[in-house]
């Protein structure tokens, strides 16, 4: 059992559930997911880019932070974007997460429907999808390098994989 | 050394509630370990749930777990992790070898951790059973090992869909009288929460 560090965790930010950090190249954040969703947004002419650790798929018009559901994190991401230069129409995406941790049932199938949303959702918004790491058993932890726009997806046990 | 339950309407019925379910589990862990581990509530609050992994002080750091589920309505999952040190250490003392060095978990050494979590999580629904009349049964345990704040999210996720906030009760371990690292999550869906809390309360 093994796992390679790409960051370290303590010096870079880290995106909890909920959370969309904005930022600047050359910097990179990370987070760990099971069955959320990290998406990076990523602007290749201007270096801003975004990651966001999403928790569920629609907020069906409940509250709370925008980075919780899908169908609100994209759209406040893409604005947030946009107001610093990076306009839809540049970005890339790249997703993973939406695993299966603890079997099939109850709450635990949200992983795929996580994926489902945020794949649809970038669709509708014409924002090409670059590299994704989807599904299975297993957490990921994921790093974002706006220096490259590089996605560095690990899990347990597994080589890291970049997208 | 912390438990994490759910949202809550009451600090104070959960706080009861914990005490009793860890003091219960205490004594079963006690008993499972020659006396050497015991287990002790530390404090019960909330916490936003973009702040769970920090707050709990659960990252990327990679954890070896005994999974438990309670299915049906009033279900919810148990939860007990260990980081690597701490979990061959109590599977080589229960087993009364050295610590393994081998990286992989051997089956031996994966039941003893399973084991465990039988233990504890029987003690703790034990004392939920006797307080709401209905029976309580943890799932056979399973054992994994995965990024810590990646099991977390998982746990936390069908509060989550009912709230921004979460209950955490802070819960010490201790091997004669020094703290270890575990962890003991447990999580109840929502309605499993609303029954303890309200028999609770009538019982006030």
């Amino acid at each position: 059992m093994s796992t390679t560090t790409v960051v370290d965790a303590r010096k870079t930010p880290t995106a909890g559930m909920s959370v969309v950090l904005f930022l600047e190249k050359p910097e990179q954040a990370f987070c760990v997911v099971g069955s959320c969703i990290a998406l990076t947004l990523y602007h290749p002419r201007t270096g801003h880019g975004a990651l966001a650790h999403i928790v569920l798929p629609r907020s069906s018009d409940r509250t709370g932070p925008p980075g919780k559901y899908a169908d609100t994190a994209i759209p406040y991401m893409v604005e947030a974007l946009g107001k610093k230069g990076a306009n839809c129409a540049g970005l890339v995406a790249k997703l993973s997460g939406g695993a299966s941790m603890f079997g099939t049932s109850g709450p635990i199938k949200i992983g795929e429907q996580n994926a489902e949303a945020v794949t649809q959702l970038l669709k509708d918004l014409k924002i090409p999808i670059r590299g994704t790491h989807l599904a299975g058993p297993k957490g990921r932890r994921v790093t974002f390098n706006t220096q490259t726009g590089d996605v560095t997806v690990e899990v347990v046990g597994q080589p890291a994989e970049t997208l | 050394m912390t438990e994490l339950v759910s949202t809550a309407p009451d600090l104070m019925v959960m706080s009861h509630l914990f005490t009793a379910a860890t003091e219960n589990a205490s004594e079963a862990m006690s008993r499972w370990t020659n006396g050497q581990i015991t287990l002790s509530l530390e404090e019960v609050r909330e916490v936003d749930l973009d702040q769970v992994s920090s707050e709990l002080d659960v990252s990327d750091e990679l954890l070896t777990m005994v999974v438990h589920h309670l299915d049906g309505e009033l279900g919810g999952q148990l939860i007990l992790t260990f980081d690597e040190q701490n979990g061959r250490h109590l599977a080589a003392s229960l087993l009364k070898r050295e610590i393994c060095t081998d990286p992989e978990w051997s089956d031996l050494e994966k039941s003893a951790l399973n084991e465990t979590g039988n233990i504890l999580s029987c003690a703790y629904m034990k004392v939920l059973t006797d307080m709401i009349g209905e029976n309580l049964v943890p799932s056979p345990p399973y054992f994994i090992q995965d990024y810590g704040a990646s099991i977390l999210e998982q746990a936390v996720l069908a509060q989550a869909m009912v709230s921004d906030r979460v209950l955490v009760c802070r819960t010490n371990f201790r091997r004669e009288g020094e703290l270890l690292k575990w962890n003991v999550f447990f999580v109840p869906t929502d309605e499993l929460l609303k029954k303890l809390t309200s028999t609770l309360e009538s019982t006030d």
